[in-house]
């Protein structure tokens, strides 16, 4: 081995501690960096796998009248490869429990293999006849179903008993939400069952008709052309929706995820990097000061300035390599976790976790680029080293005064050993802008974690508590006359109860539009807790629409704007002025008077749906009445209690690497200020100093650092907050709560605490220093 | 003897302190012969270093020139520079500048490694007297021991012209004897040209050629026909 390397190793050796510091920094970036990566390539990639299998649909168009002969029709017209008309519909799963109501979604599939949306069993067969049914896998393993088992279920007001076949995936369902507004999947209450085609045909529809039509194109880069051309060509058959591939529920969602994912990949990872580079930086530019000497002998000896800048750049690259192939392979390893955890909400029967090389190469080259950038700002001094002057001592450093000491009021009354501290700190401006820097950024991040952790909760509280009210939301399966409300007050013993409109529109400002469901309430509705963006209590208008904040946000609207409603079900359509703009943290919604929704754009009187406060067990009390379906507030808190339990360990996560790096830059770099300053120290002992004072100096310098850190800290956690609510923003979910005081003060209590145990591992190196020691060696 | 390896032509080198021009060297021109030993003496500030500096291709002067076996070498750039000081010249300075991390025998290998025609190294300490104590750290070693681990690392590099630089300087008498022993022995047994700066006037008798220096001018070269062995000299 050559010498230089020989030196090189034993450098290492020296400063293990800086070493394994910085290495822990890259190894942190970079294994949050692969394994997120990963993650969202394994998810990506299986999805797209699961979906080619299965031939999933580019388009799906729900219609009330679609023949078996639209089929053939579609065949070959705008680049349609395919067409498969089907019946779906949501009724009641029959359970022993009465109390215990369970809503399933009918989907009937072809006797032997769907060409579009195929299922994937998991167990059983695939065959259907009249008497079997296929049930998706979630809600199986969450009631416990089997293979050769029975089940019931209520069809058109008939219960029907099934010989379950098989247990299947369905591609259409990964996700699987019974709607937009029911926000989280919960298997137990909500499942998907398929049936044979032509027995459903005779039992549920009307002249053997079909209510949706799945499509699959030769191209995908056609889908909004043809959709736009099914659109405009299928009115005879009822046409009420044409759902494109991206915005399918299931797909939308996992896109989301996977998207947010890949951002995480791309952001958290820089910083690491960034701070590893910055100390990578400084330790070698200290280095190469301190190695002043040594630097010149070798230049004396011949050795040309490639061969030493490499020689101190290799501690750099080796860095980058060590950290990142370690880093790469604990992301690859975690990434395996990850994807596994995606699974608690995402049924992906063919998801596989692999291991990507070029990924591992990728994550190494990255490491190592910044490392060697990072080392080569760090050891361009060597260059300007000359060789004749590095045999002469350097001449000490002009020290000058402080601007603070210019503030003669003020550095007066300072205390002796603080106006150390203080010169301390201000004489050693980039370690010290540094420090504070890495404080500053894991304070911020500890912010926004904390913020996360809370905005979920509040964001299901505040929906359920102040904005939505709605014991019971149940949904009629046509319009219905208002007199129908009676049934009920006859059935339950009633707290509250008002008829709904619910209808989906596509809503129009120029040229930003968006699908949305408008719903029409009572003037002064118990339901629905209306704020303004001021959190102003407001009331539903007499005219006008209220949008929430993220729905008029996508369109750009103001209130007092006018926008275009153009109805999903039916052709009516109407310009509706924005009468304001309302909080709303789960969905996006408009809101109507409903007198005026119905004047607009359907005839008075009618409701499909009504909402219930009730003590009584509403869904089994309503069991015998047809044609509705019942979503209860309590069963989606159930679901967002699971929710939360498995968010909290990847925001423990989150905490933990925030705090690493805070701890790591204390630590490694209060450790590198004791080694440059052992003179000093030496000389206050010698002083009379003890110890305990000379670390108490260094706590200081630290408490001050610290103080200007999490000063900074706070307005960049205040950005990231701002940062990840826009990026996390979705159509489910609306993150623009402002952070709370107490999330400010948890963060700085947890950033402290960080720092504090990165200060008390130094100690140690304080009471193992030979303070005469050190003084001798610099004196002989 | 006969053969020039060195000479220097009207060598000056000016330094500039703020508004000051300082005169390190002026004018300063001399010639030495292949094998000598030569002394350039003089005291603090006289501008010995700088010469040696210049000489040893770690400097560049500011007017003159130096011929390395009839080579100009101060017009070389940077790159002939470093080649110039990997194979024809070895350095022993002062305060040894040895690598601490590296033992003895790595310190020696560090200057060998780079070299186009070293010396055996073991050869090279058993000369300096330094045969069992290879393996040792700078730390472990007294400071003669250190320079003669300098020595012994400037010699094994087989270069033409061995550049010492007050090499007694930081070391009591006694030691200081031996590491001048050393020297004239490698002079002797490698016959390569050493050249020993110093202000120490007794070290000027066991030279071939003594060149004085003061305030930056030779003041007087003359040859010694009768050196006197290290052992003599006292001071």
């Amino acid at each position: 081995m050559k010498k230089l390397d020989v030196r090189l190793l034993r450098m290492i050796k020296a400063t293990k501690g800086q070493y394994i510091a910085v290495l822990a920094i890259v190894i942190t970036g970079l294994f949050v960096y692969t394994a997120i990566s990963n993650s969202a390539i394994n998810l990506r990639d299986s999805i797209n796998e699961y979906y080619s299998e299965t031939n999933f649909a580019d388009i799906f168009v729900k219609g009330t009248a679609i023949t078996e002969k639209l089929e053939s029709e579609l065949r070959g017209k705008n680049d349609i490869k395919e067409a498969e008309a089907r019946i779906v519909f949501d009724t009641d799963f029959m359970t022993d429990d009465e109390e215990n109501n369970v809503n399933i979604r009918v989907v009937s599939a072809d006797r032997n293999e769907n060409k579009i949306n195929e299922l994937m069993m998991k167990s059983g067969i695939r065959t259907l006849t009249e008497k079997d049914i296929i049930i998706i896998e979630q809600f199986a393993a969450a009631r416990g179903i089997s293979p050769g088992d029975e089940v019931k279920i209520k069809i058109n007001g008939r219960i029907y008993e099934f010989n379950v076949s098989g247990i299947a995936s369905s591609s259409e369902y990964i996700y699987m939400m019974e709607n937009e507004q029911t926000l989280l999947p919960n298997p137990e209450k909500f499942g998907v069952v398929f049936l044979e085609k032509n027995f459903l045909r005779k039992i549920y529809s009307s002249r053997g008709n079909f209510n949706e039509i799945l499509i699959k194109l030769n191209h995908e880069e056609n889908i909004k052309k043809t959709a736009d051309y099914l659109e405009d060509h299928l009115d005879r058959y009822g046409v009420s929706r044409v759902i494109k591939k991206e915005d399918q529920l299931s797909n939308n969602v996992m896109n989301q995820e996977i998207s947010g994912l890949e951002m995480m990949a791309q952001s958290i990872p820089i910083v690491f990097l960034v701070f590893a580079g910055l100390m990578l930086i400084i330790m070698l530019s200290r280095t190469v000061r301190k190695d002043r000497t040594s630097i010149g002998v070798l230049k004396a000896l011949g050795y040309t300035d490639i061969e030493i800048v490499g020689h101190y750049l290799k501690y750099a690259a080796s860095v980058g390599l060590i950290g990142g192939l370690i880093g790469a392979i604990i992301g690859t390893i975690l990434s395996g976790m990850i994807t596994n955890y995606f699974l608690v909400f995402f049924n992906i029967p063919m998801l596989t976790v692999k291991i990507y090389p070029h990924r591992i190469i990728i994550s190494l080259l990255l490491s190592l680029l910044f490392c060697l950038i990072s080392g080569f700002i760090g050891v361009r001094g060597i260059l300007k080293i000359h060789p004749a002057e590095a045999m002469v001592p350097e001449a000490p450093k002009s020290s000058k005064r402080i601007f603070l000491e210019n503030i003669k009021s003020f550095w007066s009354r300072v205390p002796f050993s603080w106006k150390i501290v203080l010169r301390n700190i201000f004489r050693e401006k980039k370690k010290f802008a540094f420090i504070s820097g890495a404080i500053a950024i894991t304070c911020g991040m500890m912010i926004m974690t904390i913020w996360m952790t809370d905005i979920i909760d509040i964001m299901f509280n505040r929906h359920y508590d102040e904005f939505n009210k709605i014991q019971y939301n149940i949904s009629f399966d046509s319009f219905k006359n208002k007199d129908v409300l009676n049934e009920f007050s006859e059935a339950l013993s009633i707290r509250n109860m008002e008829g709904r409109i619910e209808i989906p529109f596509e809503i129009e400002n120029g040229k930003l539009s968006k699908n949305a469901v408008v719903i029409g309430v009572e003037k002064n509705t118990a339901f629905y807790g209306f704020h303004d963006l001021k959190g102003k209590r407001i009331h539903v208008p007499e005219e006008g629409i209220l949008l929430s904040s993220n729905l008029a946000n996508f369109l750009n609207v103001n209130t007092g704007d006018e926008i275009l409603l153009s109805s999903i079900v039916s052709d009516e359509d109407g310009y509706v002025k924005v009468a304001g703009i309302i909080k709303q943290t789960l969905g996006i919604n408009g809101y109507m008077n409903i007198n005026y929704l119905s004047e607009t754009f359907l005839h008075k009187g009618i409701i499909n749906g009504v909402y219930i406060n009730s003590q009584d067990d509403v869904k089994s009390q309503l069991e015998e009445m047809k044609d509705i379906n019942i979503q209860s507030q309590f069963d989606m808190r159930s679901a967002f209690e699971e929710f939360t339990t498995v968010t909290a360990a990847s925001m423990g996560f989150m905490v933990l690497f925030s705090g690493l790096l805070g701890f790591i830059i204390v630590y490694s770099m209060t450790l590198m200020r004791i080694n440059e300053r052992t003179l000093e120290f030496s000389s206050l002992r010698v002083m009379g100093f003890s110890k305990k004072e000379i670390f108490s100096m260094l706590v200081r310098e630290n408490m001050v650092m610290s103080f200007i850190g999490i000063i900074i800290g706070i307005p960049i956690g205040l950005w990231l907050v701002h940062y990840m609510g826009m990026t996390f923003t979705t159509d489910v979910y609306t993150m623009n709560e402002p952070v709370r005081l107490g999330n400010i003060l948890i963060a700085i209590i947890m950033t402290i605490m960080f720092i504090v145990l990165g200060q008390l591992m130094t100690t140690l190196k304080i009471h193992k220093l030979d303070f005469i020691q050190s003084l001798k060696s610099r004196m002989s | 003897m006969g053969d020039v390896v060195l000479r220097v032509e009207n060598l000056s080198k000016n330094y500039q302190m703020g508004e000051v021009t300082v005169k390190a060297l002026k004018d300063a021109s001399f010639e030495i012969e292949k094998g000598e030993f030569v002394v350039i003496l003089g005291p603090s500030g006289s501008g010995k270093s700088t010469l040696l500096n210049i000489v040893g291709g770690m400097d560049i002067p500011s007017e003159g020139s130096v011929y390395f076996n009839g080579k100009l070498i101060t017009g070389m750039g940077d790159k002939e520079l470093t080649s110039y000081r990997r194979n024809k010249i070895g350095f022993v300075f002062q305060f040894y500048n040895l690598l601490s991390t590296l033992t003895a025998r790595e310190n020696v290998e560090l200057a060998v490694e780079i070299c186009e025609n070293p010396l055996d190294i073991d050869e090279v300490l058993e000369g300096v007297g330094l045969g069992d104590r290879a393996e040792h750290f700078p730390s472990q070693m007294s400071g003669g021991e250190q320079q003669r681990v300098a020595i012994a690392r400037a010699v094994a590099k087989n270069p033409q012209i061995l550049l010492c630089d007050e090499p007694t300087g930081a070391l009591d008498y006694e030691t200081g004897i031996q590491i001048l022993k050393v020297l004239k022995d490698i002079n002797i047994k490698y016959k390569n040209t050493v050249i020993v700066i110093t202000h120490n006037a007794a070290i000027a008798e066991m030279a071939d050629k003594v060149i004085k220096m003061r305030s930056g001018e030779i003041t007087e070269i003359m040859s010694n026909a009768n050196p006197i062995s290290a052992e003599r000299i006292e001071w």
